[in-house]
């Protein structure tokens, strides 16, 4: 957002119109400026834009993973029905990418561009619809909103659109609970909201750059036990007991409560070193989360600010506590603590943390959240213990949460974007052909409400378009680029009323961007470039240039405006332009310092960039191991299992030790190290499913070992989230093996 | 001497139903009233001499996993919140899938009947659906006050007792035949039939 620093608030708008004007004119061809800023801008946008495309991406392939994780482990025990089996098999054919195509008719596709543009600029129909479809429809409805029609993450329009649903959503929901308690918490189209919000790319790098870090650090340390439950203490002390000496003193019963656990002595010295450390832990998690306040997301921030002030609206009398446990609410709870609890799920993770890590990070949230909200000790007693860490840290705690409001509004800026939009011819949304049916149908059901006056202009397109296709086969589901515009030509004089914005102020923004331009592009050692700036010798200077015919024409240009806004009596000659001259100035001066942000932020998203992709890389090969697993089953029950024996025997492959090393398929290894560069590996598939992996050693004839391995075999240990798999002189580890397999053996259909 | 024995119950239901003050009744005997969103928790409770319920309360994160220990499951929504019932039939799904049995051992409970004058789920809604999932047992509670909370967990546990003396006798005949269904496989590494658990 940008700045005001107390200036009037006509000076602001002309202000961040200039930013707009620029960021527009930057798509006029022959405006387009090539200074370094330009470049750096550009490669910015160009990665935002791909940030954009790949979590969408991401988040329809997850769902898609999801679905299979959950019925695998049927498939894997042979429980699940043929019928069944060619549901999922016809879910996943194709599921990969989807086809480019286009509506059957152009009238359709006018119409369609039509309701989405409506859609896409009135944000209060889609506000409204989120409230009315039951919660299993809401799924895939966030899902076109967020990553569709306003997909463009970091496109101020769009984002600022979709906050202003939630705004209007926001505002309901609060009108609609009666006990502030269950506000943000139970499961409403607010809560799912905030969740799926999250998970754009702004809070997707946020959490990356901001917890990754940390959560590793943590999860190395894999026999770091925290444990401070005093029964569990107590059960894992005695059974180590029991282990090292062979039997239990009497002073050590089994079965003993959680009073009697919490009383013995050695418990306490156990459990007393820990919770200096967890408190350490937690202080240094939440240090890092306040530390990185101008990090967080604006749009996260400003729905913080929308829960203060809706709060503050609603109960008038509320301590300033309780609105930071509702703000908390949604910053620790729905944003925060999920990636804190389930960072595999984030991105910020490679494994599955093991259990002593997982548990600690449990007990972090949960000191994080009892900052936030009042904790009741009634439930874990224990967590009194940790009592300190909520008195030391309260007041900041409560302080960053109030921090996090402190953001401006865009309405603003919205308006003028929404102007910058409409000027714009070539306004397009890339969709898929059953969310555009999806969304459509879901507008109908719901047209009674959404449409009551007749003459609204979603019930004249809505009419216009007759019924709602069903949904295609995924095979004929379409990407298609559409084209948004409104049926509704507003002229811009119109728009100039509407949103008050006089002809002076048009000419005003037009003369500063130029002017900006023009000193962009011209030699910074030129005279005419030292302060203060005289515009009549700018302008002169680039309506003289030689060979430059752009240049030229913005000289002359600027020129014009001069003197129209003298004519306006917006600018004096008599004092050297000054209005427009020093908002200039200001304006080079911002831009100076822009281009160390924009080279800052690029590195930051290209970090997250190769995040995502290397977790799509992830999912991709998950979802290709489930297929070929599938193709295999359904062929052998549809009793084709001879043919299928023709197929060839694929490898063997033979890998180094230090090669499986390097690629973490060995995680663990007995063999002496000297020992290590005669060992190799031998990777067979005589059947599709089936592997053979043998362990040679140079030089002799015989395999030392040889393991049979069926793909199902090993699903289901990763299902079970069992990554060893014992070779005795090694071991490996099982979602690497798989993906190795995946990456060999992949035949056309099946392995 | 008997052997000790151990039950995983774990209660589920949205956010906000009463979940925790439930289980914070029947475990330890208080109303809890203000409200603190769960992680994750987990209590244990001696039901008679030799068995101990282990209570797991959560709280679902969009779709986490759910624990596969669970040999009991108790279902809860709020009567005042139409939404937070119909939220239980993907858990339902969910669970049966997991535990791999249309028999799983399940309580629905329709908590905070106390709030009377806000009720929106009929009894004869929540009624239908304790039929269509094969007759599972309903019972509206009040976690205020302490209304049918013990009758609940009891319900629960019988439950899976008897389910644990059935499955022990025809526990051994029934893994046979199971593994024979499965395709025959050969120098096949078996692991332990048994559930890992690790929340517990
Ligand atoms: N009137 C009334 N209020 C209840 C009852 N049970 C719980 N509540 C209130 O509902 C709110 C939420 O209760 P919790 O038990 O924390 O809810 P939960 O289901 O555990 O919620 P999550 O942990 O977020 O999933 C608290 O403010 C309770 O005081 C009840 O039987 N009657
Ligand atoms: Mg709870």
């Amino acid at each position: 957002m940008s700045s005001v620093d107390g200036r009037s608030a006509r000076q602001s708008k002309r202000y961040s119109v200039t930013a707009l004007y620029l960021s527009m004119s930057a798509n006029e061809r022959d405006m387009e400026i090539e200074d370094d800023l330009a470049k750096a801008q550009k490669t910015l946008r160009d990665l935002k834009t791909k940030i954009s495309a790949q979590s969408k991406k991401n988040f329809v392939l997850e769902k898609d993973v999801r679905y299979l994780d959950s019925r695998i482990a049927l498939l894997i025990q042979n429980r699940m029905a043929l019928e069944e089996q060619n549901e999922v098999a016809n879910h996943l054919d194709d599921a990969a990418d989807v086809q480019e195509g286009s509506f059957p008719n152009d009238e359709k596709t006018q119409r369609y561009g039509n309701l989405l543009f409506l859609l896409q600029s009135e944000p209060r129909h889609i506000a409204h619809l989120c409230r009315l479809v039951t919660m299993a429809e809401i799924d895939s409805l966030l899902q076109t909103v967020m990553f569709t029609i306003y997909g463009n993450q970091y496109e101020s329009r769009e984002e600022h659109l979709l906050l202003t649903m939630f705004q209007s959503v926001l505002t309901w929901q609060f009108d609609n609970t009666p006990e502030y308690s269950s506000l943000l918490r139970a499961n409403t189209p607010v809560s799912r909201m905030m969740t799926t919000y999250t998970r754009r790319g702004p809070g997707q790098s946020y959490l990356k750059v901001v917890l990754a870090e940390r959560i590793n650090s943590l999860i190395e340390l894999k026999d770091l036990d925290l444990e401070i439950n005093p029964l569990k203490v107590y059960e894992r002390m005695i059974a180590q007991i029991e282990e090292d000496t062979g039997s239990l003193p009497a002073t050590l019963p089994k079965g003993v409560t959680a009073e009697q656990a919490a009383e013995n002595e050695q418990v306490q010295a156990i459990i007393e070193p820990r919770l200096t450390m967890l408190v350490e832990i937690a202080n240094s998690f939440l240090t890092t989360i306040i530390d990185n306040l101008e990090e967080t997301p604006y749009g996260i921030r400003w729905i913080c600010k929308q829960i203060r002030s809706l709060s503050r609206r609603k109960y008038p009398d509320a301590q300033d506590q309780v609105i930071c446990t509702l703000i908390g609410g949604f910053f620790f709870l729905r944003f925060i603590n999920p990636a804190i609890v389930t960072p595999r799920s984030y991105m910020l993770v490679d494994g599955t943390p093991a259990e002593y890590p997982r548990r600690t990070l449990t007990l972090i949230a949960k000191m994080l959240q009892n900052l936030a909200n009042k904790p009741s000790y009634a439930k874990e007693p224990y967590m009194a213990k940790l009592q300190p860490f909520i008195h030391q840290n309260k007041e900041r705690a409560n302080r960053f949460l109030n921090d996090l409001c402190e953001v401006q509004d865009f309405y603003e800026t919205l308006e003028l974007d929404n102007y910058v939009a409409l000027s714009k011819k070539d306004l397009e949304l890339s969709i898929t052909l059953n969310e555009v049916y999806a969304t459509h149908s879901l507008l109908e059901k719901h047209s009674a409400e959404l449409a009551k006056d007749e003459n609204s202009h979603l019930n004249v397109l809505l009419q216009e378009l007759g019924p709602a296709p069903a949904q295609l086969p995924r095979k004929e589901n379409k990407a298609i680029s559409l084209p948004l515009f409104s049926k509704w030509e507003t002229a811009i004089d119109d728009l100039t009323a509407a949103l008050d914005i006089t002809q002076e102020e048009v000419f005003f923004m037009e003369a500063k961007s130029t002017f900006v331009q023009i000193m962009r592009s011209l030699p910074s050692n030129s005279v005419v470039m030292r302060r203060p700036l005289r515009l009549e010798k700018v302008a002169d200077a680039a309506a003289t240039l030689r060979n430059d015919a752009v240049m030229v024409r913005k000289g002359i240009r600027a020129m014009e405006l001069l003197s129209q806004l003298q004519e306006l009596k917006v600018i004096d000659r008599a004092d050297s332009f000054s209005l427009l001259r020093d908002e200039v100035e200001q304006e080079l001066v911002h831009l100076g310092s822009l281009k160390e942000k924009v080279i800052d932020e690029t590195k930051k998203l290209d970090e997250v960039y190769r995040t995502i992709r290397d977790h799509n890389g992830y999912l991709v090969g998950q979802l290709e191991t489930y297929k070929s697993y599938l193709h295999n089953v359904r062929s052998q029950s549809e009793g084709k299992q001879r043919k299928q024996q023709k197929h060839q025997v694929l490898g063997p492959y033979k890998f180094t030790h230090q090669q499986l090393e390097k690629e973490g398929v060995i995680q663990k290894s007995n063999v002496p190290d000297n020992r290590r560069a005669n060992i190799y590996f031998n990777f067979t598939s005589p059947l599709p499913g089936t592997f053979v992996i043998s362990l040679h050693y140079k030089g002799r004839n015989r395999g030392l070992l040889e393991l049979d391995l069926k793909l199902d075999d090993l699903l289901e240990m990763q299902k079970e989230n069992q990554e060893d798999l014992d070779l005795e002189y090694v071991q490996f580890n099982v979602p690497k093996v798989l993906a190795l397999l995946n990456k060999r053996f992949a035949r056309k259909k099946g392995w | 001497m008997r052997q000790r024995r151990e039950y995983h119950i774990v209660v589920l239901g949205a956010g906000g139903v009463g979940k925790s003050c439930l289980t914070a009744q029947f475990v330890q005997n208080v109303w809890i009233e203000s409200y603190d969103p769960t992680i994750e928790d987990s209590y244990r409770k001696q039901i008679e001499v030799d068995v101990r319920a282990i209570c797991l309360d959560l709280t679902l994160q969009e779709q986490s996993n759910l624990p596969r220990c669970g040999q009991g499951f108790l279902l809860v929504f709020s009567i005042t919140s139409l939404s937070s019932l119909n939220e239980l039939a993907e858990l339902r799904e969910q669970i049966i899938r997991i535990r791999d049995d249309e028999n799983v051992p399940l309580v629905i409970v329709g908590n905070k009947s106390d709030l009377e004058e806000d009720r929106a789920v009929t009894r004869a809604r929540a009624f239908s659906v304790s039929q269509h999932w094969g007759n599972a047992p309903y019972y509206e509670t009040s976690a205020r006050r302490r209304a049918n909370v013990d009758e609940v967990f009891v319900d629960l546990c019988r439950q899976i007792i008897r389910k644990d003396i059935t499955a022990a006798q025809a526990g051994e005949q029934e893994a046979y035949s199971r593994r024979r269904e499965r395709p025959i496989r050969h120098g096949r590494r078996r692991r332990r039939e048994k559930q890992r658990c690790n929340i517990l």
